[in-house]
């Protein structure tokens, strides 16, 4: 028609892709879960003494394999509910001034040991699992905030005008173009606080939260190297996969297109 | 008693713990900064290199604390040495990434023209690079400030030096008098810690930054 | 869809319109009085900060006025609800806008979804659009903005300003963006959508050349949104206002003027003409009786096929046609002079034809015709400074 020549080449050919890679990533996981069965095998090969055959069980094991999920999961549900709609109020025109204020609590709440935010709740109500996941999302809570407040106003200015320029409401461009596009963001803010979670539910061992801290510590109270070391690499191999599923969320709901 | 009886009763250990753990902390972000910026050096030109870099202080970083700390007191034992090691582990991180970062954000353009006017590599690193990406290299050791401040805590656990140790006696003595006192006494004591460390980082920022890009 | 011939666009009247932001200072838009005709190009040209872009947008009222009335049509834009105004008002902005995380079909069906038609309809319009503005619907439906290049994304951001069949139509600084080639494409697509849609179209610019171009009339703006002249583009050009309009245009006014004035308003020269089939003796005589060595061959639909001139019949012999040197080039009456000069400097020879609709001869226009031309607009130039002169002197009210 009346495109230009260059135009019509561009057209012919084609588009540039979209596809992310995605077979490097599915590496990790199988890395991670050899690295469990060598572990585990390896440990049943040793001649166990009573201690080390108590904290070594492979139902024990996993028994606290999945409290210590428990807590990552209860913890990081609690966060989404609080700060994926606190986020999204505060960047609203209304709260221009209650936004900064906010974010300075939040920072200096951060900058609170997690141990010591864990502690301090045990100390002051009582210890146990529920206590564990209230400190836990406490502390989780500032890096979905800040993603979720930095993700909506990093949006482009032009796009928003365009959105309410052809007629869009306020709650319109916020539903389809605003938090769409900062997607991306405040899932990198999930995936933070999803590796915060898994690291910090392991000092709620100290307030008998239960988790794969308890055999870490059971480690170094009896001074066994190998339950130490047992729980230790468990709660790395745990860290590790459940960063790469928030890698993994991260690429399957951002919109295509950005 | 309350916060103030606690902390008036306990002063000396207090400020002997404040100031242990500030010397911990400063010390280990010494030699993370050292190793950091060497590593981010040494690996920003070659993307491999860099991402490879990156991606195994990432994996470190990963990694909780006590997992790390448990992991590193097999071969180290208690005390000093686990909980320094693993603090350096885990900043090295943001200032790996932030350096390896910083130096390939620098505008391939003035490299260029560095190199045109007769600058060897060594120079252009140090005069050109260097100061251009300082502020994203400050910014890299400023986050590991803050994440080594709180993960310094659990440092007392083995047996290591810092306000840790109010907040783990305030756990052992749960239930009884003074542990919210102690726990809270040494949350403080790291906020505040934290709060010192990042307002030096601003003055340092602003005067070691060159007013030409500055912000 | 729609094959109108007839404009559908409405006319748009701004009445005493302020803008003011703070109570001091000067006001964005003050008091600013204009009436945009149904169906027709108008631009609002300008320098940066004079107010353009917020008299646009007082329209669809992503500004409201501090006072003032704007009628769209026969509606007061302040009596309907904001957002259901704007769903009757295409808008176009510079960057296109073009939503990054939808497809171009999902971009397009916007506001016809926010209006709840139903899929299917959305769906066969999204492929009317896309032709309408000259994409191929089978590849640039799935496609996402960044697979796009910048003209392509704005010819998107133009159909999806017109998914819901507005009456008006508003365009910011649209082309600015892009580089002068695809610049220029746009300019004529959008002509040519203007010539079958018959839109209301307020677009904004600051590139005197582009309104030129496209504007049926041309408000020049200063600061505060005030009028310095409002008026079709050759009356701007050939009798700018003041000093400040003059400046606006540059230097080159009279060569735009040239763009203008059509061949078919020119006085065209004559030249003897013989058939095709005529041969070398009618030739010569022919030449003989005029003024010039050579003569136009015309066939039986009076189409001008070649030329003879009396040295290249000298010892030869056969018929008009086997012996002229054929033309290519000739000038459609209802071009512009720019472009009968064009056409000039690239023609094989110094006069050149000039035909009517279906390739009739009218005439011969050359070199000379242009200077002619030149002169009377220098002449007419003249006169008003002159005019104008007196009239300042005179102490009175200038032209």
């Amino acid at each position: 028609m009346s495109v230009t020549a260059a135009e019509a080449r561009t057209a012919t050919e084609t588009p540039p892709s979209l596809v992310r890679r995605n077979w490097k990533s599915a590496i990790t996981p199988v890395v991670l879960v050899l690295l469990v069965v060598a572990l585990l095998s390896f440990v049943r090969s040793q001649k166990l003494d009573t201690i080390e055959q108590n904290n070594l069980a492979l139902p024990y094991i996993f028994q606290k394999t999945w409290e210590h999920v428990e807590l990552t999961l209860a913890g990081t549900i609690l966060v989404l509910i609080i700060a994926l709609p606190l986020g999204v109020a505060l960047t609203r025109k209304g709260a221009r001034y209650a936004s900064p204020v906010v974010l300075i609590l939040a920072n200096i709440g951060q900058a609170a040991p997690a141990v010591g935010i864990i502690v301090l709740f045990a100390v002051a109500y009582q210890i146990g699992f529920w206590t564990a996941v209230v400190a836990l999302t406490v502390y989780g809570v500032l890096p979905s905030l800040r993603n979720t407040m930095v993700g909506i106003q990093q949006v482009d200015p032009a796009l928003i005008d365009a959105g309410r320029g052809i007629g869009m409401s306020a709650g319109g461009v916020l539903a389809k173009v605003e938090l769409p596009l900062a997607v991306p963001v405040i899932l990198g803010g999930v995936r933070t606080t999803l590796v915060l979670m898994v690291g910090n539910a392991a000092i709620a061992t100290f307030i008998n939260g239960g988790g794969l801290g308890d055999i870490v510590v059971a480690g170094i109270n009896n001074q066994r190297p190998l339950i130490l070391i047992t729980g230790s690499v468990m709660i790395a191999v745990l860290a590790l996969l459940i960063d790469w599923l928030g890698g993994l969320l991260t690429q399957v709901f951002s919109p295509r297109g950005l | 008693m309350n916060l103030s009886e606690y902390i008036q009763s306990r002063q000396e250990l207090l400020i002997f713990e404040f100031l242990q753990h500030a010397s911990m902390i400063f010390q280990c972000l010494v030699v993370a900064t050292i190793l950091g910026v060497a590593i981010g050096i040494a690996t920003y030109r070659n993307p491999t290199l860099a991402s490879f870099a990156t991606g195994t202080a990432g994996v470190i970083f990963t990694i909780p604390a006590l997992a790390l700390l448990g992991l590193l007191i097999v071969p180290l034992g208690l005390g000093v040495a686990p909980t320094v090691t693993a603090l350096v582990l885990y900043g090295l991180l943001p200032i790996v990434r932030n350096t390896i970062l910083g130096l390939q954000g620098v505008d391939r353009v003035l490299v260029d023209a560095a190199s045109g006017i007769g600058m060897s590599r060594a120079r252009i690193l140090l005069r050109v690079e260097l100061p251009m990406a300082w502020p994203v290299i400050l910014a890299g050791i400023r986050v590991s400030t803050q994440l080594t401040m709180g993960i310094g805590a659990i440092a007392a656990y083995a047996s290591g030096p810092g306000l840790g140790d109010q907040i783990f006696s305030g756990l052992s003595r749960i239930g009884g008098a003074g542990a919210l006192q102690a726990v809270l006494s040494g949350i403080i004591g790291v906020v505040v810690l934290a709060l010192i460390f990042d307002a030096v980082f601003v003055l340092i920022g602003r005067f070691t930054t060159s007013r030409g890009i500055r912000v | 869809m729609s094959d109108t011939s007839t404009h559908t666009g409405v006319p748009i009247e701004l009445e005493n319109v302020t803008k003011q932001y703070t109570s001091a200072g000067l006001a964005a838009v003050d008091d600013l009085t204009m009436s945009i005709p149904a169906g027709k190009i108008v631009v609002l040209l300008g320098p940066s900060g004079c107010g353009k872009t917020t008299t646009m947008r007082l329209i669809n009222r992503l500004i409201e006025p501090t006072s003032g009335r704007i009628m769209i049509g026969d509606t007061d834009a302040r009596a309907q609800e904001p957002n259901e105004l704007r769903r009757g008002i295409g808008y176009v902005i510079q960057q296109a806008g073009l939503f990054p995380h939808m497809t171009v079909a999902t971009n397009i069906a916007q506001v016809p979804q926010m209006r709840r038609c139903d899929k299917q309809r959305i769906s066969t319009r999204v492929d009317e659009l896309l032709e309408l503005v000259g994409l191929d619907v089978a590849q640039f439906r799935g496609r996402y903005p960044r697979q796009l290049s910048g003209g392509q994304q704005q010819r998107v951001g133009v159909a999806r300003a017109l998914a819901a069949d507005p009456s008006v139509l508003l365009m910011d600084e649209p082309f600015g963006a892009l580089d002068p080639i695809t610049r220029e494409r746009l300019q004529d697509e959008l002509l040519r959508l203007q010539e079958e849609l018959g839109k209301t179209i307020v677009f904004v610019t600051h590139d005197i050349d582009e309104a030129l171009r496209i504007g049926d009339k041309i408000a020049i703006l200063n600061k505060g949104s005030k009028i310095a002249q409002y008026a079709s583009p050759a009356e701007i050009l050939a009798n700018p206002a003041s000093e400040y309009v003059e400046q606006f245009i540059g230097s080159g006014s009279a060569m735009r003027l040239l763009n203008f004035s059509k061949v078919a308003d020119v006085e065209l020269g004559q030249v003897a003409q013989v058939g095709p089939d005529d041969d070398v003796a009618r030739i010569r005589e022919t030449i003989d009786g005029a003024d010039t060595p050579y003569a136009l061959v015309v066939d039986g639909d009076r189409r001008p096929t070649g030329w003879v001139t009396s040295d290249g019949i000298e010892g030869r012999t056969g018929t008009a046609d086997e012996l002229a040197t054929p033309i290519e080039t000739t000038i459609p009456a209802r071009a512009t002079l720019q472009e009968a000069m064009e056409g000039l400097l690239s023609a094989e020879n110094d006069v050149v034809p000039v035909t009517r609709g279906h390739g009739e001869y009218l005439g011969v226009v050359s070199l000379g015709t242009i200077q002619q031309e030149l002169a009377d607009l220098k002449e007419r130039q003249k006169e008003r400074r002159q005019h104008e002169r007196v009239g300042a002197a005179d102490g009175g009210d200038s032209a």
